[in-house]
């Protein structure tokens, strides 16, 4: 007979044990350090990998890096989990019709098999009918190589990233108000400053490790100004929070610029001395007193009023923003009204003055300043400039007719797909499948291809609707520098072997380069570094300028900020001091009105739905969504709902949208708008977020606009389940029944006293 | 202590282990079982007609363990923690009421965790295998030698047969024995099964301390030295066997004396170190049964603040009583569950401290 | 020369939980994570605060003191230490004694375990898993001194009220400077209505 347990109260047998009980054991006594950094966001926290004796990533060590002093987030501390997970790929998986499984084969097989579904495809229907659909979770180097792989070996003008759905519309108002995309300043500058601004940016749970600058700085004295839909952790002690209604921030800040002009504090010197445009602005920001802006934003006027007095009379100010209001059909506007402020104030260029993006992406910054955006060359150079084009022609070795010219964002491609303008496509290193607004119609236009591989270490979602899949490596089994949100570069290194098969991405492209034959000769690469010495030269020159890094001195120091133009320079960690990037030096204002988003609320759809990161997990999941700490910190996804809607925590909530319906549990809190429900992105159908969000596009950068689309909530009968995720033939899935509850204590995840 | 610098200069005395201050009816208890031994060896031995002088370290060290244990023991059930849960272990152990099922329990229960240590196997397998080694091969050694060296066993050749041998326990023939017999190599050899038990347990025990990391505080200074003892002892008991058999006795003597030397300290360790774990868990084997027992009995108590349940109120009221005993004026606060008390404190600090940052 | 510390300061927390996936990468236990992190104030707002053994000096460690087998070892620095494997009998005083809610408790493996400070890094050094990540130094290792310099405005506090009862810690909690504390509220008092 067993005897039952003894009672257990709440909370004392939350060890958050690891899954696999061969983890749990004690740690080996030999270890080797090895100096990495982070793979996930982009403060790309130092860190050490712990390698035991017999080359294994056993664990992680804190790492006293200038970029983190040690500190982590959760995330970061279990991502050494990934190396030798038991879902890794490790072989070359294939299948022959969509409706069969997929097959473990040899390299040969489907390399055989891509290398003749591109040939059929691009002689069917031409070189642009294949596509290159990349990411930025990628080393410099692989993203650098994927751009040149994509118009050089395959001679496509469809080559695109993930970055496209996160920082493009910061990166277009950067090159439209600097001629430069980079944040301006390093982030130790906030220690020195006055005052904060932070505009859509949770900073505290997708940035968690910069927030030690924020508190740093209000250590020092500095004020704290918070622009959110949400309290987030880091707004919830801010000194002023502002809760606008999501896709309303261009108004916001127009208003606050208003105020900062009628009480005469904008920098008339600097305006002159440095600025284009401030006429144009001043009269359209006149056109937004408080009183316009706060029912717009649905705020207070008097919030505003005080944003701006103590953003007006600070002596030194630097402004951030992230996802929050890039994500919208006025992204790159949004992010042009808070520059405007910057700018007309003189805010920036100075130590504790200054303004940035927080970059989303690890290799954010990195990935698209080297050519994988569609529009652009390696060095941040435009791939319509006549110039940068022949830079890159002689670099590359090959003619500007074969250099294919603009193509289109990565959303526009799939609906391409969809309509079968785009047959064929190889997809790396990202999940549009989660990622992607309006999944339904991603998964539509993924299934209308005629081809489709995908490269990645682990199934995503996307890997399994596909016909070949790679084996890849993580970021700890092959080395590569990544450029953090601060644009400072920093370098990966190896701690381990791949495991199984599975190869080095640069590898594999490079493979099927050769096999396909066009300019071969052009993919002979043997290693990282290699391809980093070709980048080196086609960024000569260009305003990512990294010919002056080598892995050595980037080793050496704290990592080096671009442009660094020789090998005897020390980099740039702070931009503009002298002047700005445009060919006469000179910053530009944009005059902006606010636009209604593209779904504005209605009777039928009366709330606006937001989405956004929780802290233990990474954009699509499919890295940290099997990691055990952060499944059971967070194991499925909820939505956030007032408690004036009249749920209580743990209802079931349908959600629908014009696009999709879910149900989740609700969590109620008293820190989301009432017109406002919010839910976490990073699981896939049928509780994806992304089911509902409307998938219109900024013009300009052609990012979605996650952040707002209209909605209504109703009590919901049964709660959609969150599946895990994929893994491979015969391959266990996570098992979340040790999991006997799996509602959130609050948006961070559940706290240990739920076990 | 506001802006002072902390002060950790005075620090507390360890509550825990051994105590330095000298115990005199601890002592005297000790006195009463070391001259009981004593009685029992005089009488058990034919007033010492059988006892082996060679033998006399090994006795002498054995009566100050007696000594010791019984002082340890003692001094170690003074705590109010430890004397509550001595008595309602032997209580809970004690088959009362014949009939009420209790003596299957408490027969269970001792199988389970003293002779079994199955909680062991529930954090590792191997460890409970090598564990189970190093116990059985103590039990059996424990259970022939020391009869041998009071002289309570002894053997006497049948004369004739060469390999025949009388048994005799307390004095009185009680078996025949042929030593070529399977049942007589055994029992000549079952020593050396014991020292091989512990020496392939203790490998286990080492190799794992040497190849990993563990926690220094929890094994400070008490792990490898009662190990090494043991190992030390069947090294050298297992010598003795091959340079009788094999070497026809060849440095016989020295090694004799080497391996009384590892008994004696080892004996004379074991009310100090870990090896106090041999007598404290058997003594606490009932606890579990008890807290079970008191849960039927006087049901679960809920959390004050969540209604969750806490634990049997037959055992908090144990442990408020406990805390009293021990001038812990807080001992209301285990009806608040610990997840609670955590959330009563935070609150509280936001409250009545700070709400946000500042 | 003042003895390192951990000083918490829950109004720094962002509730991320960096800490509870670090405890468990300690060599000291393994796989296991020992500090608990909680949400105090659910539903109104993301607050969170961490709790780690606060090493109690005055009245010495309660969890070791009703321990019936003297399971937890406690060293010369007043470092409370998980329970010894070979004593803890799994009994559950300590979890239920500690005033702080402090010991974990498998009652499979019938063992006890709490925080220890990360004994095997804070004896060699190095600084507890949980404070070294941190990223906002809600969890602070180091002195007295260095917390004061790198945060003008603040005081450690080390004593805790129960009710009359106080109890004084090697662990301190962070407080505004101004306030006038002689100790930092436990949550708990005799009187239920005066809770809040
Ligand atoms: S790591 Fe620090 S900020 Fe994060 S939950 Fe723990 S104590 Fe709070
Ligand atoms: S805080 Fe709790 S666990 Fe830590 S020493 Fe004090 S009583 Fe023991
Ligand atoms: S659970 Fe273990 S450590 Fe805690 S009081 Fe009981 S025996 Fe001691």
């Amino acid at each position: 007979m067993r005897r039952a347990l003894p009672v257990m109260a709440p909370g004392i047998g939350s060890f958050r044990k690891e899954r696999s009980r061969a983890r749990t054991k004690p740690r080996p006594r030999e270890e080797r350090l090895v100096e990495t950094h982070c793979c996930y966001c982009g403060v790309q926290c130092g860190m050490y990998l712990r390698v035991s004796g017999d080359g294994k990533v056993f664990g992680v060590e804190p790492r006293d890096h200038d970029i983190n002093k040690m500190k982590l987030c959760p995330k970061g501390v279990t991502a050494y989990q990934q190396v030798n997970h038991t879902d890794r790929l490790t072989t070359p998986l294939m299948r022959d019709r969509r409706d069969q499984p997929l097959r473990p084969v040899s390299w040969d097989a489907a390399f055989d098999r891509v290398v003749s579904e591109i040939q059929t495809i691009q002689a069917k229907y031409g070189a642009d009918a294949f596509a290159v659909y990349s990411g930025s979770s990628l080393t410099t180097e692989k993203c650098y190589l994927m751009g040149k792989f994509a118009r050089v070996a395959l001679g496509t003008k469809h080559v695109d990233y993930n970055g496209r759905l996160c920082m493009v519309s910061a990166a277009g108002a950067n090159k439209k108000a600097f001629g430069v995309d980079r944040a301006a300043n390093p982030w130790s500058d906030m220690l020195e400053t006055d005052v904060i601004m932070l505009l859509g940016a949770n900073v505290g749970e997708c940035f968690p490790v910069a927030t030690q600058y924020f508190w740093g700085a209000r250590d020092r004295g500095a004020k704290l100004i918070t622009v959110d839909p949400r309290e987030t952790p880091i707004a919830r002690t801010a000194d002023i929070h502002v809760p606008l209604r999501p896709g309303t921030d261009a108004a916001f800040c127009n208003a606050v610029l208003h105020v900062i002009e009628r009480e005469g504090l904008v920098d008339e010197e600097f305006i002159a001395a440095r600025t284009i445009g401030w006429g144009q602005l001043r009269e359209k920001v006149r056109e937004y007193p408080p009183e316009r802006a706060g029912k717009i934003c649905g705020v207070d006027p008097a919030l505003i009023e005080q944003v701006a007095l103590t953003w007006g009379r600070a002596d030194k100010a630097m402004a951030f923003h992230a996802r929050g209001i890039e994500h919208h059909t006025q992204g790159v506007n949004n992010c042009l009204t808070v520059i405007n402020l910057v700018l007309a104030t003189g805010q920036i260029g100075r130590p504790g003055k200054g303004y940035g993006t927080i970059t989303g992406q690890g290799n954010g910054q990195g990935g698209r300043e080297h050519g994988q955006k569609s529009d652009q060359l390696p060095g941040q150079r435009m791939i319509e400039d006549p110039e940068a084009r022949a830079h890159i022609c002689r670099a590359w070795g090959i003619t500007d007719e074969e250099l294919p010219h603009k193509g289109t964002s990565a959303v526009e491609m799939v609906h391409q797909a969809e309509r079968g303008e785009i047959a064929g496509w190889l997809g790396i290193c990202n999940n549009p499948l989660v990622s992607m607004p309006n999944t339904d119609r991603i998964a539509r236009g993924y299934d209308s291809l005629e081809f489709h591989c995908q490269i990645d270490f682990f199934l995503s979602e996307t890997c399994v609707r596909a016909d070949v899949v790679l084996p890849s490596t993580c970021w700890a089994e092959d080395e590569g520098v990544s450029t953090n949100a601060e644009g400072r570069v920093i370098k990966y290194n190896k701690a381990a072997e791949p495991p199984g098969e599975a190869k080095p991405d640069w590898w594999i492209v490079c493979e099927i380069a050769r096999r396909l034959g066009r300019h071969a000769d052009k993919f002979g690469f043997g290693s990282a570094r290699e391809i980093f010495e070709e980048l080196r030269v086609a960024s000569a020159g260009g305003l990512a300028d990294y010919s002056g890094m080598t892995y050595e001195r980037i080793e050496q120091s704290g990592g080096i900020f671009w442009p660094c133009p020789s090998e005897d320079h020390p980099g740039t960690p702070r931009l503009f001091e002298q002047s700005f990037a445009h060919p006469d030096g000179l910053a530009r204002f944009h005059a902006i009105d606010w636009q209604h988003p593209a779904e504005e609320v209605d009777d039928e759809f009366p709330l606006r739905l937001t989405t956004g990161r929780t802290v233990a997990h990474y954009l699509s999941g499919n890295q940290t969504r099997r990691i055990d700490a952060l499944v059971q910190q967070t194991p499925s996804p909820w939505i956030e709902v007032h408690p004036d809607l009249g749920y209580s925590n743990g209802d079931p909530v349908r959600i629908v949208s014009r696009r999709g319906s879910a149900t989740y549990p609700a969590l109620v809190v008293a820190s989301i708008r009432r017109d406002t429900v919010f839910i976490p992105y990073h699981w896939a159908t049928p509780v994806a977020a992304n089911l509902m969000t409307v998938d219109a596009l900024d013009p300009t950068s052609l990012i979605p606009e996650f952040k707002v689309c209209a909605c209504r909530i109703e009590p919901g009968v049964a709660m959609d389940e969150t599946m895990p995720p994929p893994v491979p033939p015969g391959g266990q899935s996570y098992d979340f029944s040790r999991m006997t509850d799996r509602q959130p204590s609050a948006p961070q995840g559940r706290g240990t006293g739920r076990g | 202590m506001n802006d002072q610098p902390l002060d950790y200069s005075i620090l507390p005395p360890d509550p825990g282990g051994a105590r330095p201050t000298w115990d005199p009816s601890a002592a005297a208890a000790g006195l009463i079982a070391t001259a009981v031994l004593a009685l029992a060896i005089y009488s058990g031995s034919a007033n010492l007609l059988h006892f082996d002088a060679a033998l006399v370290g090994y006795t002498l060290a054995t009566l100050f363990l007696a000594f010791g244990a019984t002082y340890r023991l003692v001094t170690w059930s003074r705590s109010p923690a430890a004397r509550r849960y001595l008595s309602k272990s032997r209580k809970a152990l004690l088959p009362r009421p014949l009939g009420d099922g209790t003596l299957t329990a408490s027969a269970r229960e001792v199988t389970s965790t003293v002779l079994l240590q199955r909680f062991i196997a529930k954090r590792s397998r191997p460890r409970w295998l090598a564990h189970q080694g190093l116990f059985w091969g103590v039990i059996l050694a424990t259970l022939i030698t020391f009869p041998l060296t009071f002289g309570w066993i002894h053997f006497r050749a049948v004369p004739g047969t060469g390999s025949g041998y009388y048994v005799y326990m307390m004095g009185v023939r009680a078996a025949h024995l042929d030593a070529l017999s399977l049942l007589g190599w055994l029992t000549f050899h079952a020593l050396d099964l014991a020292s091989l038990l512990i020496l392939s347990g203790g490998a286990y025990f080492l190799w794992h301390r040497w190849s990993t990391r563990g926690n220094s505080l929890t094994q400070l200074g008490r792990d490898l030295m009662p190990l090494l003892a043991l190992m030390a002892i069947s090294v050298t008991g297992l010598a003795l066997t091959v340079s009788s058999v094999f070497m026809e006795g060849a440095w016989y003597q020295p090694l004799a004396f080497v391996h009384m030397c590892t008994v004696v300290l080892t004996l004379v360790w074991i009310p100090f170190g870990k090896f106090f774990h041999t007598l404290q868990r058997p003594a606490m084997a009932g606890v579990g049964l008890h807290k079970e027992l008191g849960v039927q009995k006087g049901g679960v108590a809920q959390c004050v603040r969540c209604g969750e349940p806490v634990e049997g109120t037959i055992f908090l009221d144990d442990l408020k009583q406990t805390m009293g005993e021990l001038g812990l004026g807080f001992g209301d606060w285990v009806e608040t569950c610990p997840s609670c008390k955590r959330l009563e404190r935070g609150a509280a600090y936001r409250n009545h401290v700070k709400e946000g940052y500042r | 020369m003042t003895k390192k510390a951990l000083f918490i300061d829950p109004g720094r927390c962002i509730g991320c939980q960096a800490c509870v996936a670090a405890c468990r990468e300690c060599d000291s236990h393994p796989g296991k994570s020992m500090i608990h992190l909680d949400y105090p104030d659910p539903g109104n707002s993301t607050a969170a605060a961490p709790t780690v053994c606060m090493h109690c000096s005055d009245p010495v460690a309660p969890c070791a003191q009703v321990c019936p087998t003297d399971a937890i070892p406690i060293d010369e620095q007043g470092i409370v230490g998980s329970a010894s494997e070979e004593l803890c009998i799994g009994c559950g005083n300590c979890v239920h004694a500690c005033p702080f809610g402090v010991p974990k408790l498998d009652l499979v493996e019938m063992l006890q375990s709490k925080c220890d400070m990360c004994y095997d890094r804070t004896s060699q050094g190095k600084l507890p898993m949980c404070a070294s990540v941190c990223p906002t130094d809600a969890l602070f290792f180091g002195t007295q001194a260095e917390l004061m310099q790198k945060r003008p405005g603040v005081q450690a506090v080390d004593i805790f009220g129960f009710g009359d009862e106080t109890v004084r810690t090697n662990n301190a909690m962070v407080a505004p400077a101004g306030k006038n504390l002689d100790r930092i509220p436990g949550g708990y008092s005799r009187e239920p209505d005066s809770r809040e």
